[in-house]
This record gives C-alpha cells, sequence and structure tokens, in this order.
C-alpha cells in the first residue's frame, strides 16, 4: 500500500508541478487542468490503440497539453478576457475535443495492452522487486521532470518568466512582452499536466472523459501542503521538491482518510468534504504564520 | 527547520504506519470489497443487493466499502486498497472502478457489476466466458424488446433519444438503440447532453420531430427524467423508458427493464459461487434477461391522455400499472 501512495503521489506529482508553475510562478489561477489533464489521457490511449510508439505518444500527449494552455493564454493575451475565465473556457471546450479523440466515446480500455508501464515492468522484473517497480520508474520520471524545470528556471527565459509572476510592470519595464511569457508559461504548464494525464491512463487501465473532474482541487490542496511542510525558500529546487512532496503527502492523506475513516464514523462520501476543510486549514494556518512574522517585526522595531 | 523536517518525516510515516497495521492477520470471515464510482439511488441498491444476497445465502462476508465520488482518479486507490488488504473478491459496480480493479488486482477474482458492455470496456474477451480472475453482470436491457413494445402501442416513424456523453455506459446503449432502429426501419434521432441541466433543451430541441420518446439506463437523463415528460406530455409525445423504477413517480407511458437491487442480488449470487470455489473462466457474462428479473411498467392515464390504446395483452403482462392516478403492483 505504501508504494502505492507514493506511486500515485508521483503520477499525480508531475501534474501537481504544472499547477506549481501556473499558480505559484506565473500568478495565474489556470483552470484549464480539468480539461487538459484527459486530453493527456485521452491522446495517450488513442496513440496506444493506433500502435504508435510509445514514448512519442507520450510526446504527443504533453504538445497536447501545450497547445490546450497556449490557447488559454491566447484568450486572455488577446481577447482581453479574465485569466480565471479563460481557463473555464478552454476547459469546457476540451470536453468536447476529448470525446471526439477517444472517437466519440466516453470510455476507452487500456486493459492488457502494451503500455509503457507494462515494458517497463517486463524490463525490470527480477532487478527490482515486483512492487517497488513502478515505484522506481516514478521516482526516475517525476525527478528527471523536476530536474529539468529547474534547469529551466535558471535560464534568462525561466527567470523572467518568475519575475513577470512577482512584478508583470518590471518586466515590461525590461522591455519583455508578459504576453509571450504568459503563453510559455502556460504552455509548459498545462503540458506537465497532460503527460500526468497520459501516465495516470496507462496507470488506471482507462482513459475516461471524467478524469479530469476536480483535479484543479488536488492539484492546489498538494500544492499548499508542500509549501506548508517547508520553510518558505526562494531556491526552485526546494520549490519544485516541496510540490512533489505535497503531491505524495496528499494523496496520503486522503489514502488514511479511506483507511481509518470510519473510526470516527466517516464514510468515502464525506472525502470531498475533507479535502475542502484540509485547504482551508492550510490556508489559515499559512496565513497565521505571516501575521506572526508581521506580529515579531513590529515589537523589533518598536524596541 | 528542524521542527519543518519532523513535521515532514511525519506526514510520510503515516502511510507507512497503516501499511504496518493492515500487514498482520488474515480475516477469517472472507473480505468482499465493494468499489462503486458513485454513490446513486441505482448503484446503491445493487452494493444492498450484493449484501442481501450473500447474508440470504448464510454466507458470512465482511465488507470494504469504497466509492470513488464520481472521480475516476480515485478508482486506483481503491483498488490499491483491496489490494493491501488481500481481499477475498472485489465487486467494481460501473465502468471505470470495474477496471481499475481488473487492472491493479491481477490474481484476485473481480465481479464487475452495473457494465453495460464488458467487451467494449475490455474486461472480458467474450460474453460466453469469463476470464481466468474476471466475471460478471452486465446491465444491458432489451433494447429492441423494448422498441417493439413501443411500437404495439404506437406506429412511429421517428424515435427520439437522448443520452449522456460522458456516461461510457449511454454511449454504448446508443449505439444498441441506432442498431434496433435501422433493423426496426425507424429513423433514429438523437442528442446528447454533458449534465442534467441540458436535458430539458435537448429534449425541446428534438420533440417536434419525433413520435416518442426512449429513454436507456442514463444516470443523468434519469435523473432530469421530470424535465423529460414535462416537455413530451406537453407536445403529446409518449416516452418509453428503460427504468421501471423511477417511471413510477413520472407520466410514462411504458417502462420495460430491471431493478438495480435485482442486479445486485444477481450479482451477490454470483460472488457467492466464486468465493464457494467455482472459477470466474467458467461463468459467463450475465444479463439480466430471465423473465423474474424483469419489470414492465405501463401508464394507462398517459395512453388516454395521448388517445392511444394499450393492447389488453400487454396490460396483462404488466407487473405495475397506473390506472387513474394509482399504481396496482402486481
Amino acid at each position: 500500500m505504501i508504494e502505492g501512495i507514493f506511486v500515485e503521489g508521483l503520477i499525480y506529482g508531475i501534474m501537481v508541478l504544472g499547477v506549481f508553475i501556473s499558480f505559484r510562478i506565473l500568478d495565474f489561477p489556470d483552470l484549464t487542468v480539468d480539461g487538459s489533464f484527459p486530453l493527456g489521457a485521452a491522446l495517450m490511449a488513442q496513440c496506444i490503440l493506433m500502435g504508435v510508439n510509445l514514448w512519442l505518444a507520450l510526446l504527443i500527449a504533453f504538445a497536447g497539453g501545450v497547445v490546450a494552455g497556449v490557447i488559454t493564454s491566447l484568450i486572455h493575451n488577446h481577447l482581453k478576457v479574465p485569466n480565471l475565465l479563460a481557463g473555464i473556457l478552454t476547459m469546457t471546450m476540451l470536453y468536447s475535443v476529448n470525446i471526439r479523440i477517444l472517437g466519440n466515446r466516453a470510455n476507452v480500455p487500456l486493459l492488457n495492452q502494451e503500455t509503457i508501464l507494462s515494458q517497463v515492468t517486463t524490463r525490470l522484473t527480477g532487478i527490482v522487486p515486483d512492487e517497488y517497480i513502478l515505484l522506481v520508474f516514478f521516482v526516475v520520471v517525476t525527478l528527471a521532470i523536476k530536474v529539468l524545470l529547474d534547469l529551466f528556471f535558471r535560464t534568462d527565459l525561466g527567470m523572467t518568466i518568475g519575475a513577470m509572476g512577482n512584478n508583470e510592470q518590471m518586466v515590461i519595464s525590461q522591455g519583455v512582452n508578459p504576453k509571450t511569457l504568459k503563453s510559455i508559461g502556460l504552455g509548459l504548464s498545462n503540458g506537465l499536466v497532460a503527460l500526468s494525464g497520459a501516465f495516470a491512463a496507462q496507470y488506471l487501465g482507462f482513459a475516461d472523459v471524467g478524469l479530469g473532474q476536480g483535479i484543479i482541487i488536488s492539484g492546489l490542496a498538494s500544492v499548499m501542503i508542500g509549501e506548508f511542510l517547508i520553510m518558505k525558500s526562494n531556491r526552485i529546487g526546494v520549490l519544485t521538491l516541496c510540490a512533489v512532496l505535497g503531491s505524495i503527502c496528499f494523496y496520503a492523506v486522503m489514502y488514511v482518510g479511506r483507511y481509518y475513516g470510519y473510526v470516527i464514523n466517516m464514510t468515502p462520501n464525506d472525502l470531498n468534504l475533507i479535502k475542502g476543510i484540509l485547504i482551508i486549514v492550510l490556508l489559515v494556518l499559512t496565513q497565521s504564520r505571516k501575521l506572526k512574522k508581521f506580529a515579531l517585526k513590529a515589537v523589533v522595531k518598536n524596541d | 527547520m528542524k521542527r519543518r523536517i519532523g513535521l515532514v518525516s511525519a506526514f510520510l510515516a503515516v502511510p507507512l504506519m497503516c501499511s504496518v497495521a493492515f500487514g498482520a492477520g488474515a480475516p477469517a470471515k472472507p473480505l468482499v470489497g465493494i468499489s462503486k464510482i458513485v454513490s446513486h439511488p441505482a448503484l446503491d441498491a445493487v452494493e444492498k443487493g450484493i449484501q442481501d444476497e450473500l447474508a440470504a445465502l448464510k454466507m458470512n462476508a465482511q465488507y470494504d466499502l469504497q466509492n470513488a465520488n464520481g472521480d475516476a482518479n480515485t478508482a486506483a486507490s481503491i483498488a490499491n486498497k483491496f489490494q493491501s488488504e488481500k481481499v477475498n473478491l472485489a465487486v467494481g459496480i460501473a465502468t471505470p472502478t470495474a477496471q481499475a480493479l481488473v487492472n491493479t488486482l491481477k490474481t484476485t477474482p473481480v465481479v464487475f457489476s452495473a457494465v453495460t458492455d464488458p467487451v467494449k470496456a475490455g474486461l472480458v474477451k467474450s460474453l460466453t466466458k469469463g476470464e481466468k480472475f474476471v466475471t460478471g453482470v452486465s446491465d444491458m436491457t432489451p433494447v429492441k424488446q423494448q422498441i417493439q413494445l413501443l411500437l404495439k402501442m404506437k406506429k412511429v416513424k421517428r424515435l427520439g433519444h437522448i443520452y449522456t456523453s460522458s456516461e461510457e455506459n449511454a454511449v454504448v446503449l446508443a449505439g444498441v438503440v441506432k442498431q434496433a432502429c435501422k433493423d426496426l426501419g425507424i429513423e433514429y434521432v438523437e442528442t446528447t447532453v454533458s449534465k442534467s441541466a441540458e436535458v430539458k433543451q435537448a429534449v425541446q430541441s428534438i420533440i417536434h420531430r419525433v413520435d416518442a420518446l426512449y429513454i436507456s439506463t442514463d444516470n443523468t437523463v434519469v435523473s432530469a427524467l421530470s424535465a423529460v415528460t414535462d416537455v413530451a406530455m406537453k407536445s403529446r409525445v409518449p416516452v418509453m423508458s428503460a427504468d421501471p423504477s423511477s417511471a413510477e413517480s413520472y407520466p410514462v407511458l411504458a417502462a420495460w427493464g430491471f431493478d438495480y437491487y435485482k442486479m445486485g442480488r444477481a450479482t451477490g449470487k454470483m460472488v457467492a459461487e466464486i468465493l464457494k470455489g467455482k472459477k470466474p473462466e467458467q461463468i459467463p457474462t450475465r444479463f439480466m434477461t430471465r423473465a423474474s428479473d424483469v419489470d414492465l411498467l405501463v401508464n394507462l392515464d398517459v395512453a388516454k391522455k395521448l388517445g392511444l390504446t394499450v393492447p389488453k395483452d400487454i396490460v396483462k403482462t404488466a407487473n405495475k400499472v397506473v390506472e387513474n392516478g394509482k399504481l396496482v403492483k402486481k
């Protein structure tokens, strides 16, 4: 079970990294995620059925997510639509697109199909204990993505994107077009979300249009848990690590709710309530921590 | 910083602890895990039916009842939970939960229920026998017979059908309805919705082009049945439904199908057989088509309002008849 939690936490951790980019780095509340996650799953499933090379399929899923993110940014940048609404619009449109991609069906099974996960399993059998194969694979994959992201945000382009999230006016005064930066950032963010969807479809054994429902809440909760757990840092490597750890912790909390919920007479129906309360509590705690800091500073000044 | 690290490790220790706690001791009673996609009257009835049937057969089973709250991603968590608990058998109610169970539990018997087309869902390769660890009950309704029954009451040239595009069961059924219409020489008019709030508009958009409406076992549309019958009665178009239980409270001309509770009982019987040692391979997919499984409801009040006469033999075979505002069960 422990490996199950970590595997899930790592698969959805890729999605959380995407959410982290849009929410924290770009400061852009992006609801496209609810549509780009199943988009990645649908593209991956259809590619697997068509016999496309699996790694190419993964790339196609990523590219699909990038396109979705860029569309959101175009709607926001050029049509002057508020960011929240732009995301909702793309997400809504993606529902129809996803059903099209799945061949006018709501659910495409991948049971007994050759997937990346099944290939990895056959290749690593005997080298790694069976139940830890996927764990090892996803530790490598998710950490590799995290490291690549860290490297990207250390480049000039990455730095400028980070700076724009903090202070858009400053970037404009430096002669950089924030619209381009937003497109790149949202494209990258949704590409990662779709990649996560592609892995989730293989892990679940099916792609379903309903996969995206509420995924943004899980992503946000994970980002917040990650931030709460580890002290505020400005180093991008620490921040992305927080996002991944937050994802693992979030799925662990949900698991524990399922396992021990009956002790306090909780049914699985109450888990959504728990999710919401968890986010609220974390928000309050981080806020009170900030207030404490303010109070301390005030005391120091008075002295 | 130290405190923070402590917190992190505490958080990560929680899953470790529960894996230890659950590693100990196999239960003496068989443990049956039931995973359903969402809490919903029909699916809850299946769950209850399974438990009642096993209780009636004096199988003292323990249950782990789980529900994915409509989130298909959770289906895998539930499957993992069942695997770590080492359930003796798992039941997957609805397509995504059944698929996740089959994908995760490689060597534990899985019984699916309320899956319309288990072959298309990838659960079994053929309907005539089960897989090594997989078999179950399909909720495919006798679509062609339902339409034929409707034809006995009214001449229909164009049949309208409303279904949810995000429910795989509904999409599969739509294909079956289309084929049945083709076989019977009826023109087929379809429209889709993605949530129950869209149902009323969808009905209004096709009602002038059809002679009758067909409603399949589609959770979203059935939950908005009052909107369907409201529009249909105003346009004097009869409605044929595949869900007799919801038809009791709305003006539907006829409803022919099975009770989900009965399907739960049938699933429970299959679960008991497998727990007693029968191999899932030897059990073909069961369909709810036996005479004792199926319910027929006829609403004579609606027929009168629409100026239709229901043939006497149909009224005779119906086990639920609505007449003068009263429901008579036979």
